[in-house]
């Protein structure tokens, strides 16, 4: 077998579609079976006829000047519509010039790279349902710790307890609130209760401070943690003031009275996130102990304070005496009470 | 894992292992001569992104296709149940030449079937 019969036999069976067509008169003469099976031409068909959105002027027009012309043709087979990608290029065979037209099925590649497409539309909607679930799962857990804490958390898994060093803690309670949830409607004692903290938390935020949590009635705030805040004490007592004082200016309009006890106490804590699964960040040390023993010395809508908060800058509040008290862990210590300026002495 | 039952998505390969079933089925489809004229001059984009949907919907995979979405999508196709039970088939044979196994093959169905309700509007015609 001479080359030239490998050559023909080679172009009858392969898969891509190969015509000749006179320069000239843009006629197809030779063509391959896979090229006759996809556009069913004979001998002497116009070129054009197997694109249909091309004329014979354009052709000739781009013929004269490319090398080569690549077209994608639409060829319906039974129910499929199969993508023929055409290339015509200027050739020479024995001396004569011809053109040869190279035709290849690239449909399958075009329903790949739509299968990616749908596929890549799908990962890219579950990514943002992602980014959406994080941003709700960051939002929650920022409501029970800090965001350094947060962070270290979700960099590491954990949370090393750390020691803050100084702070000032803010204990409150309410005076009665027992037989109050008992007497009321609970959920009406809730729906206040929460009412109340929601309007802590900004008075709390606005001083500096930072809610670590709430105990029943009772409500925990650190100032100075995760920041150090060199005016640590006089956020906290401002902080206390401003309570008192938004509990006062409630009270003349609602028909529940709350009534609260605040200790204030400087020192140090242990930070940490306590748990596995049901975990919580929490503080611990000598100042939160401090401050919920003065707390339970005050009277209702009193601050009570040991008596170093008075060296500080307590702008609008006056440290009054309250002399030396023996309290459980601490020993002989001397507190105050603090009060707004001009108020009247409550403590005496 | 995390304790999650791994969907047959996950246990094929997830889209890599999966594109192989879309292409297969889509073939099938396209062949068959009860359902064929179904996707007749349907967009070949529109159809794959559909199938590519459903096949990894079916398999568990990240995608979920509402029934209210479904029986807007079919309402128009009037779909009986001799079509319904060919998709079965065809789905059936081409997870066979995927080399899934039997009782994977009958979760895919079983899939398939949750949903007759929902895409077959009729039943068919004498």
């Amino acid at each position: 077998m001479n080359i030239e019969a490998i050559s023909m036999r080679m172009l009858s069976n392969i898969g891509v579609g190969v015509a000749l067509a006179d320069p000239e008169d843009l006629t197809i003469g030779y063509r391959n079976p896979a090229f006759a099976a996809w556009f069913g031409v004979e001998d002497g068909t116009p070129l054009e006829e197997i694109f249909g959105s091309v004329t014979r002027a354009e052709l000739v027009e781009r013929l004269a000047v490319e090398d080569a012309i690549k077209l994608d043709v639409a060829v319906k087979r039974k129910r499929r519509l199969l993508t023929i990608e055409t290339v015509i290029r200027h050739a020479e065979s024995d001396g004569r010039r011809i053109l040869l037209v190279e035709c290849q099925n690239i449909s399958r590649l075009r329903e790949t790279e739509a299968m990616i497409d749908s596929y890549a539309r799908i990962a890219e909607k579950k990514a943002r349902e992602l980014e959406l679930e994080k941003n709700r799962v960051e939002k929650l857990l920022l409501n029970v710790m800090p965001r350094s804490v947060y962070e270290e958390y979700t960099a590491f898994g954990t949370v090393t307890p750390k020691l803050y060093e100084p702070v000032s803690v803010l204990m409150l309670d309410f005076v009665g609130f027992t037989q109050m949830a008992a007497a009321a409607d609970p959920t009406v004692t809730v729906t206040e209760l929460n009412d109340i903290f929601t309007a802590f938390d900004r008075i709390a935020e606005m001083h500096g401070c930072e809610r670590i949590k709430t105990i029943g009635d009772a409500y925990l705030a650190v100032a100075g943690l995760p920041t150090p805040n060199p005016d640590h004490a006089s956020a906290v007592a401002q902080c206390a003031s401003k309570m008192i004082r938004y509990l006062e200016r409630r009270n003349q309009s609602h028909p529940h009275q709350w009534q609260a006890r605040i200790g204030i106490a400087s020192g140090s804590v242990v930070g940490s996130v306590v748990g596995v699964q049901k975990y919580v960040y929490d503080v611990f040390g000598p100042a939160v102990n401090l401050a919920s023993r003065l707390q339970s010395l005050s009277n209702p809508m009193e601050v009570t304070a040991t008596s170093d908060f008075g060296e500080d800058s307590l702008e609008g509040l006056v440290p009054v005496d309250a002399g030396t008290i023996d309290i459980r862990g601490f020993g002989l210590t001397s507190i105050v009470k603090l009060q707004a300026h001009g108020a009247v002495d409550l403590a005496a | 894992m995390s304790g999650k039952t791994q969907t047959l998505y996950e246990k094929y390969g997830g889209f890599p292992g999966v594109r192989q079933v879309v292409t297969d089925f889509y073939e099938r489809a396209l062949d068959s001569d009860i359902v064929g004229h179904f996707f007749e001059d349907v967009n070949m984009a529109r159809l794959v992104d559909h199938q590519t949907k459903m096949i990894a919907g079916l398999l568990g995979g990240p995608v979920e296709i509402s029934d209210a979405r479904l029986a807007t999508a079919h309402a128009h196709l009037n779909v009986d149940h001799y079509h319904f039970d060919e998709i079965a088939v065809l789905l059936n044979e081409t997870l066979v030449d995927a080399g899934f196994d039997k009782q994977d093959r009958l979760a895919a169905i079983a899939a398939v079937e949750a949903r007759r309700s929902v895409i077959v509007r009729r039943s068919r015609a004498a």
